[in-house]
C-alpha cells in the first residue's frame, strides 16, 4: 500500500516533467482524475509516451490495449498496475 | 434529402461504371471517364477549386484553359485510379501488375527485427500498390479511417477471391488507435501510417516546407518510431501504365529513440519527408491526390 502512495507522488512528478505539462503541480494532479480528455487533458501522443515513461522509470511493460486502456484510466490505476506487475516480476 | 439524392447519384454512377468495365474492360470504363471528369471540371466549380490549391502551389498560378486543363488532368488521374481499383474488385488482382523497386532494402529493414512503420501518402494508388507488401510475408496493419477502410472493405467483398491483405486500426478508436499502433510495434509487427494528412482533432503536428509553403503534418508516426526504435520507410507509388502500378521505397528514416514529447524535435524528420514528397511532386504532377488547402 505504501508503495503504491510512493509510486503515484513519483508518477506526478515524471508525468508534468516528461509531458511538459505546463501551469500544474503535483499536487493539482487527482490520484482518480482521468488522465484523457476532460480530465487531464491528455491526448494520443501521451498515451504512447506514459508506455515509455512507465518503462523508464519503473520497468515495466504496457504490452498493448488490453493492458494500456485499463492502466491509463488515472494516475491511481496507472500505480496500481505498476505495482501488480512488479509484484509478478 | 440532399445527401440521399447524392448518395444515390453516386451509387449509380459506380454501377455504371462496373458495368462498363464488365462489358468493355479498360478501356470502355476510360472512354465513360474522360466524359464524366470533362463534364464535373467544367460544371462543378467546387471540383476545380478542391485542385486549386495544390496546382497553385505546383504550377504556379495558371489562368484560362491552362489552368482548366491542369484540373481536368488532376482528376482524370484520380478517376483512372478509381477506376483501376474497381477494375482489381471486379475482373480481379491479376489486371493490374505491381512492381516493388527497393524490395531488397525493404526486407533488409524488415529484418532488423525491430518492427517496421511504412509510411505512406495519398498519391498514385497506395491502395492498389499495397499488394506489393506482400513481398513481407508479415500481417501488416494499417492507420485508416472508417469510410475509407469500409470503401476496402467492400472492395474486397465484391472480390470473392481475394481477401484484405491488411487489418485496419481505426483512429477515432480509443486514443487514436495509439496504443493498438504501440503493441503493433512492439510486437516487432508491421504499421502502415499516412504521413501527408492531419486527422480531424489532431494537435501533434509539425510545420515544414512544402511545394515552397508550409503545411502542418503529423508527427505521431515519427514519435512512434522514437517511442519504439522502428524505422521509418517512406514509401510512394505511382501509376506508370495503364495496368501498372509502381510502390518504391523512396526513404529509410531512423529516429533517434527517447526524443520525448515536443512536436518540435521531429520536425527535422518531418521535414525529410516532406521533402521526399515534394520530389515525387516534381516528378509525377498528376499523381497527388489531396483535394484540399494543406497549405492553409
Amino acid at each position: 500500500m505504501a508503495k503504491v502512495e510512493e509510486i503515484k507522488e513519483q508518477l506526478k512528478v515524471i508525468l508534468i516533467k516528461d509531458l511538459n505539462l505546463e501551469d500544474i503541480t503535483p499536487e493539482e494532479i487527482g490520484d482518480e482524475e482521468p488522465l484523457f480528455g476532460d480530465g487531464l487533458g491528455l491526448d494520443s501522443l501521451d498515451a504512447v509516451e506514459m508506455a515509455v515513461i512507465v518503462q523508464k522509470h519503473f520497468a515495466v511493460e504496457i504490452k498493448d490495449m488490453e493492458e494500456g486502456r485499463p492502466a491509463l484510466q488515472s494516475v491511481q490505476a496507472l500505480a496500481n498496475f505498476i505495482v501488480d506487475k512488479q509484484g509478478k516480476a | 434529402m440532399a445527401a440521399g439524392e447524392k448518395k444515390f447519384g453516386n451509387a449509380l454512377g459506380y454501377q455504371l461504371f462496373y458495368l462498363f468495365i464488365k462489358v468493355g474492360g479498360r478501356r470502355c470504363a476510360y472512354a465513360l471517364l474522360n466524359c464524366v471528369c470533362g463534364f464535373y471540371v467544367v460544371f462543378r466549380p467546387q471540383v476545380r477549386r478542391s485542385c486549386e490549391s495544390y496546382l497553385s502551389h505546383r504550377f504556379g498560378q495558371a489562368v484560362g484553359f491552362t489552368k482548366l486543363w491542369q484540373q481536368y488532368k488532376l482528376v482524370l488521374s484520380f478517376g483512372r485510379v478509381m477506376v483501376d481499383r474497381a477494375i482489381v474488385a471486379t475482373l480481379g488482382a491479376e489486371q493490374i501488375k505491381v512492381a516493388l523497386v527497393g524490395r531488397e532494402q525493404l526486407l533488409q529493414v524488415r529484418d532488423q527485427g525491430r518492427g517496421v512503420i511504412l509510411l505512406l501518402s495519398h498519391v498514385g494508388c497506395w491502395q492498389l500498390a499495397m499488394s506489393a507488401m506482400g513481398a513481407l510475408n508479415e500481417p501488416l496493419y494499417m492507420l485508416m479511417h472508417g469510410h475509407a477502410s469500409s470503401f476496402e472493405s467492400s472492395n474486397y467483398q465484391d472480390a470473392a477471391s481475394t481477401t484484405c491483405p491488411y487489418r485496419i486500426i481505426n483512429p477515432h478508436g480509443y486514443l487514436g488507435g495509439s496504443l493498438e499502433m504501440l503493441g503493433v510495434l512492439k510486437d516487432r509487427g508491421i504499421l502502415s501510417i499516412m504521413g501527408d494528412r492531419v486527422p480531424e482533432q489532431e494537435k501533434n503536428t509539425a510545420t515544414v516546407a512544402l511545394l515552397g509553403g508550409d503545411v502542418a503534418l503529423p508527427i505521431s508516426p515519427y514519435h512512434l518510431a522514437s517511442a519504439t526504435g522502428a524505422p521509418i520507410v517512406v514509401l510512394t507509388s505511382r501509376k506508370i501504365g495503364a495496368s501498372t502500378y509502381e510502390m518504391v521505397v523512396a526513404d529509410v528514416i531512423e529516429v533517434p529513440v527517447g526524443l520525448g514529447r515536443k512536436a518540435v524535435n521531429f520536425t527535422p524528420y518531418v521535414q525529410r519527408y516532406a521533402a521526399t514528397l515534394d520530389g515525387y511532386c516534381q516528378d509525377n504532377p498528376y499523381q497527388f491526390f489531396n483535394f484540399y488547402d494543406m497549405w492553409q
